[in-house]
């Protein structure tokens, strides 16, 4: 069964890297937005999923990540913006970090919410002084380039989820999350490992977001830091599984089939859907898909 | 300098509220000390204090010497100190072993062997191991402050604090507990600050007894002493005067 499951996995990764080869522009699209939404709710599940602590506002991290990108486009190499991207969001997590993660519960959504707001006027009120009112990308790489691109993200991003879950960091994470107190008196650092889940959960939605400014050529920071970036990654980890590295997975195919279906012709009933669909699945099955789906393979 | 910890004048104060003051007394290496008093005499925010859940406002704990007042719980422990928790507090969702395990891998460290060899080994000496893998929400009372007991002591600590361990136990269980602590006691030659209202219970397995009052120290002594103490009758039957 486990062997089936992992064979299963590899089929869905050599699909994907095949997907360019066989497919045509608007199928190259359909796969990057799918697996940057991957990248992003297995970056979340490290922290929110693994310590219990919920960001709403995941979107800092991307939206930083595609001002990093546009910022040095044209002035440095296209890797150096890709990587500071990350690197920018991984540091932005360690700086704000330490007093944030000492709050806990809906004061840590509202927290990160927050924060994710006020970073985004920011940065509107810092372009606005500089005279930019939303910033072109000239010579942004080819659609393939990005697709793989972001399937590197992706895989990675599955990659941490998958083996932070099973190592030490991931017990320690998991003990923070049934318990605070008592995973500090049986010897877990607490204050490190949450701030190391929050940096490791940081870093790849920066590079995604420095992917996708490259994608769409243009960055704009309402739309960069569009709050609904931070509420899809929570439905797709909600829907999913926030416990393992598979749930982001099935919630981000889930919801990305279901948007795409609908947007044709029902664009309207898309934001309610989701919305009914993240009641549903958290008053009815809080553990997701994946636990849902493991539940029933169980004898 | 003394082995063991030795509390210098600790107090804490909760706004207004001296909850311990002016506290002192020492718990040798491998000593088995108690603590009684009645409820809201400050036993466990002494316990808070030691393990670094709370920082004293006023006097030093030290442990083999140096102080660990300030120090952070998780930093306490690395110094070979672990605690229970008198209103149990598992991580519901993990297994029994993982619960454990947290404690093995993030706790003092330097057993022999393998961390899983040594959860296994806690798991048998606390008598947990038929229920290993089960969650820890699925144990019953007794199985909780068993599984609080494991946690402590896969930490290797060199100093344990039983907070009411026995407390809500049947008569049948406490005798069983009562066993297995005094085997772990013996086996790891382990140091044990233990609160207990179970007065039978703490007269058998202590050599000294530390009585706390209103936040202060009002007596210490052998079992015996410390039940013929006047100040001891007067702090308790004064309190049971006031209920009836």
């Amino acid at each position: 069964m486990i062997r089936r499951t992992a064979w299963m996995w590899v089929g869905l990764a050599l699909a994907m890297a095949a997907l360019p080869q066989l497919g045509g522009d608007y199928l190259i699209g359909l796969g990057i937005t799918l697996l940057m939404w991957i990248a992003l709710a297995e970056s979340w599940i490290v922290l929110s999923g693994m310590t219990g602590y919920v960001s709403f506002g995941h979107a800092v991290f991307y939206g930083l990540g595609a001002y990093v990108m546009v910022v040095c486009w044209n002035n440095l190499p296209g890797w150096a913006g890709f990587l500071g991207a990350g690197l920018a969001a991984g540091l932005f997590a360690l700086a704000i970090g330490y007093p944030v993660l000492r709050v806990r519960g809906p004061y840590f959504v509202i927290l990160t919410y927050g924060l994710a707001e006020l970073v985004k006027f920011l940065i509107i009120n810092t372009e606005a002084a500089l005279g930019k009112f939303g910033r072109l990308v000239f010579g942004a790489p080819p659609l393939a380039t990005l697709y793989y691109l972001m399937l590197g993200l992706a895989t990675l991003a599955v990659l941490i989820a998958w083996t932070v879950r099973r190592s030490r960091l991931g017990l320690g994470l998991a003990a923070i999350r049934e318990d605070e107190t008592a995973a500090e008196n049986a010897g877990v650092p607490v204050a490190r490992l949450k701030l190391i889940a929050f940096a490791l959960s940081a870093a790849i939605p920066g590079m995604v977001g420095a992917v996708m400014a490259l994608r769409s050529s243009y960055f704009e920071p309402l739309q960069a830091f569009s709050p609904t970036v931070s509420f899809n990654i929570v439905a797709m980890a909600v829907i999913g599984g926030g416990d393992d590295a598979p749930g982001p997975i099935l919630g981000a195919l889930f919801l990305v089939l279901l948007s795409e279906l609908l947007w044709a012709h029902l664009p309207e009933v898309y934001m309610i859907i989701l919305g009914l669909l993240v009641i549903g699945f958290v008053l009815f099955a809080p553990e997701g898909l994946h636990g849902r789906l493991q539940r029933l393979r169980r004898p | 300098m003394s082995a063991g910890l030795v509390l210098e004048g600790v107090g804490k104060n909760f706004g207004g509220l001296k909850a311990v003051s002016d506290v002192s007394f020492a718990v040798p290496e491998g000593a088995i000390v108690g603590l009684m008093g009645a409820n809201g005499a400050g036993k466990t925010t002494l316990f808070a204090l030691i393990a670094g859940n709370e920082r004293p406002s006023e006097g030093a704990i030290r442990f083999d010497g140096p102080r660990i007042d300030g120090l952070s719980p998780d930093r306490v422990v690395k110094k070979g100190i672990a605690r229970t928790f008198q209103i149990v507090r598992p991580f519901a969702g993990l297994s029994v072993r993982d619960n454990v395990r947290v404690a093995a891998l993030y706790g003092r460290g330097g057993f022999a062997g393998s961390a899983e060899d040594w959860v296994a080994a806690v798991l048998d000496e606390t008598g947990l191991a038929e229920q290993a893998d089960k969650p820890a929400q699925a144990l019953t009372l007794s199985g909780r402050k068993r599984l609080e007991v494991a946690r402590a002591l896969a930490t290797r600590p060199r100093l344990l604090l039983l907070d009411e361990v026995l407390a809500g136990l049947t008569p049948t269980e406490v005798a069983e507990a009562l066993v297995m602590l005094r085997a772990i006691q013996a086996k790891h030659g382990l140091a044990i600050l233990v609160i207990e209202h179970v007065m039978k219970a703490l007269m058998r397995l202590c050599a000294t007894i530390v009585v706390l009052h209103h936040g202060l120290k009002i007596a210490e002594g052998t079992p015996e002493a410390i039940a013929a103490d006047p100040a001891v009758i007067e702090a308790y039957l004064g309190e049971s005067a006031a209920h009836a």
